[in-house]
């Protein structure tokens, strides 16, 4: 459109014109049905929720006693160097170690099916199918589920904390991936298609270089989840501070665990720092 | 003729876009497509690369027609046509020259495709050359990402000799670029018509753009060929019927 078209139609809407547009809202006398119908539905659900899950917020009331004693006795925290210093920070490294592991031994698996996974970069619609359904299992099956399973095969210990992320990471970051390989830009890969270039060829000089800082920042965000889900895999036998944590509270010793929580802590914010830091780095 | 279309149709969804679109380009030759919005040219661009499939008609290179081949002759036939795009396609992260060798890839194995570490040396020796052609020699391991919209669409044409098309197709190639860039990238596209013996068609939005630097101008109108002239030969009222229906707010009306 050139200014030149608009002329005569901006004239005749100068504020003197006698005749103006008048302002009637169309009426959408549904929307107020569908809003509390919807309204309705998330009351109904919440109430079927709280029967279900046996909410009964007097029972904290009640138990208040009982809270007040474990936190009188997990402080002052136990900052023994031999007894619980030391091996919690000997633990909180194992723990950092299985998260490492377990989201950088993934990523061959994540990546490949990813590309599966992917509209874009998927060779075959059975292929694609088949891809997500290997994710979606991979990714249903918490970490926890994977570990006690691995617990029972290699023996209790950090080894199987490693495998249970492999495979719960696995699922979840190949999902991450294969979407924001279909948000991206599709200009690329289609001109080296008119190019001659095949598929692999396409997704390797197009598609990946293009989704490299959006990969980087989701591998980042998934080792912070998985130094922090290997904790719970201590819980259950995985090695780690987790492990510690579990012993502590079994044998009573709340100051110990206390000590234990204030090193994870430490260890999160840590974790959440660096890969913060590297996101900001690769943004700019 | 390089590259002769004939009877070129395509309908979307029933809607005819297309209805027998026929033309050709000579080696050295550099044609414009002049048209409004929704008059069919990328469409013609897109079924002539087979981006698009067109619904009849006959595309032929160098007097073969396409339908008439398969396998690798025809891929090898279709490979000496590549296409500029207005958003320039290229992967911004990568170096120019990592972007120009991308070309080549219809010649280099799959396997030592996976990284531009293990792309061949005579081939990248080749895209340095086509570097070199459209002046950017210099700026080969810069990313693609820091250099303006004129170069990168510059690189873009690099990629397509790297290529070794002999017909560029270019759809709006300067529509994103700043006036001077556009001038840059359209003497670019001139001289290799008419020093390098390219076949390049070229779909402008600016018919002065066109007037200037065109050998030959066809004018689209819904999906139609209303003109297919000398760019010297181009009046205003061949414009005018080009772009009427745009200019009559009556006619944008019952259009909407
Ligand atoms: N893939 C498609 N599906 C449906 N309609 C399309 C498609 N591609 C183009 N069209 C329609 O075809 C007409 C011509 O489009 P196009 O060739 O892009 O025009 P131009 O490039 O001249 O602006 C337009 O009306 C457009 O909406
Ligand atoms: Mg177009």
């Amino acid at each position: 459109m050139t200014p030149h078209t608009l002329t005569p139609a901006v004239a005749r809407r100068s504020p003197s014109a006698q005749t103006r547009v008048a302002l009637v809202r169309p009426k959408k006398p549904l929307r107020w049905i569908t809003t509390a119908a919807v309204a309705a539905a998330v009351v109904g659900l919440h109430a079927v929720a709280i029967e279900g899950t046996d909410f009964k917020p007097e029972l904290l009331v009640d138990g208040w006693k009982g809270m007040a004693a474990f936190i009188g006795d997990a402080f002052p925290p136990d900052l023994s160097w031999e007894k619980t210093l030391r091996p919690g920070l000997e633990a909180t490294l194992v723990t950092l170690w299985i998260g490492l592991l377990g989201t950088t031994l993934s990523v061959p698996f994540a990546l490949l099916l990813a590309a599966l996974a992917a509209e874009n970069t998927s060779p075959h619609r059975l292929v694609y199918q088949a891809a997500r359904a290997i994710l979606s299992f991979f990714r249903a099956v918490p970490d926890i589920v994977f570990a006690l399973i691995f617990v029972t095969a290699v023996g209790l210990g950090p080894f199987a904390g490693v495998l249970a992320l492999i495979c719960h990471n696995t699922g979840v970051m190949g999902k991450l991936w294969a979407e924001s390989m279909e948000e991206i830009d599709s200009g690329p890969q289609e001109a080296l298609r008119t190019a001659g270039a095949n598929r692999v060829q396409q997704v390797a000089n197009a598609t990946l270089p293009m989704v490299v800082p959006q990969f980087v920042g989701l591998l980042l965000y998934r080792f912070d989840v998985n130094v922090r889900s290997s904790l719970g895999l201590g819980l259950v036998g995985a090695g780690g501070i987790g492990l510690l944590i579990n012993q502590s509270i079994k044998s009573f010793q709340f100051d110990s665990m206390l000590t234990h929580i204030l090193i994870v802590l430490v260890l999160i914010i840590v974790v959440d720092q660096f890969s913060a830091w590297i996101r900001r780095r690769l943004a700019a | 003729m390089l590259l002769s279309v004939q009877g070129l149709r395509k309908s979307f969804n029933g809607r005819t876009v297309l209805e027998g679109v026929d033309f050709s380009v000579a080696a050295g030759e550099l044609v414009a497509f002049l048209g409004a919005n929704g008059s069919g040219k990328s469409t013609t661009l897109r079924c002539v690369m087979g981006i698009t499939a067109p619904d009849s008609g006959s595309i032929s290179i160098e007097g073969t027609a396409l339908d008439t081949l398969q396998g690798r002759d025809l891929q090898q036939a279709r490979q000496r046509m590549a296409m500029i795009f207005q958003k320039i396609h290229l992967v911004p992260r990568r170096t120019a020259l990592d972007n120009v060798c991308a070309g080549a890839l219809s010649r280099i194995p799959t396997v030592r495709s996976l990284s531009p570490l293990l792309f061949p040396a005579d081939v990248q020796q080749e895209a340095l050359d086509c570097l070199d052609r459209v002046g950017l020699a210099d700026r080969a391991f810069d990313r693609v990402g820091r250099l303006s919209g004129g170069q990168q669409q510059r690189v873009a044409v690099a990629r397509a000799l790297c290529q070794r098309a002999d017909v560029v197709l270019a759809d709006e190639p300067v529509s994103a670029l700043d006036p001077h860039a556009a001038e840059q990238v359209m003497a670019l596209l001139r001289e290799l018509a008419h020093s390098e013996g390219l076949a390049v068609a070229a779909v402008l939005h600016q018919p002065d753009l066109a007037l200037r630097y065109a050998d030959r101008s066809i004018g689209l109108l819904q999906g139609s060929m209303t003109f297919d002239l000398p760019s010297t030969e181009i009046t205003a009222d061949h414009l005018d019927t080009l772009y009427a229906p745009d200019r009559d707010v009556s006619d944008r009306k019952s259009a909407a």
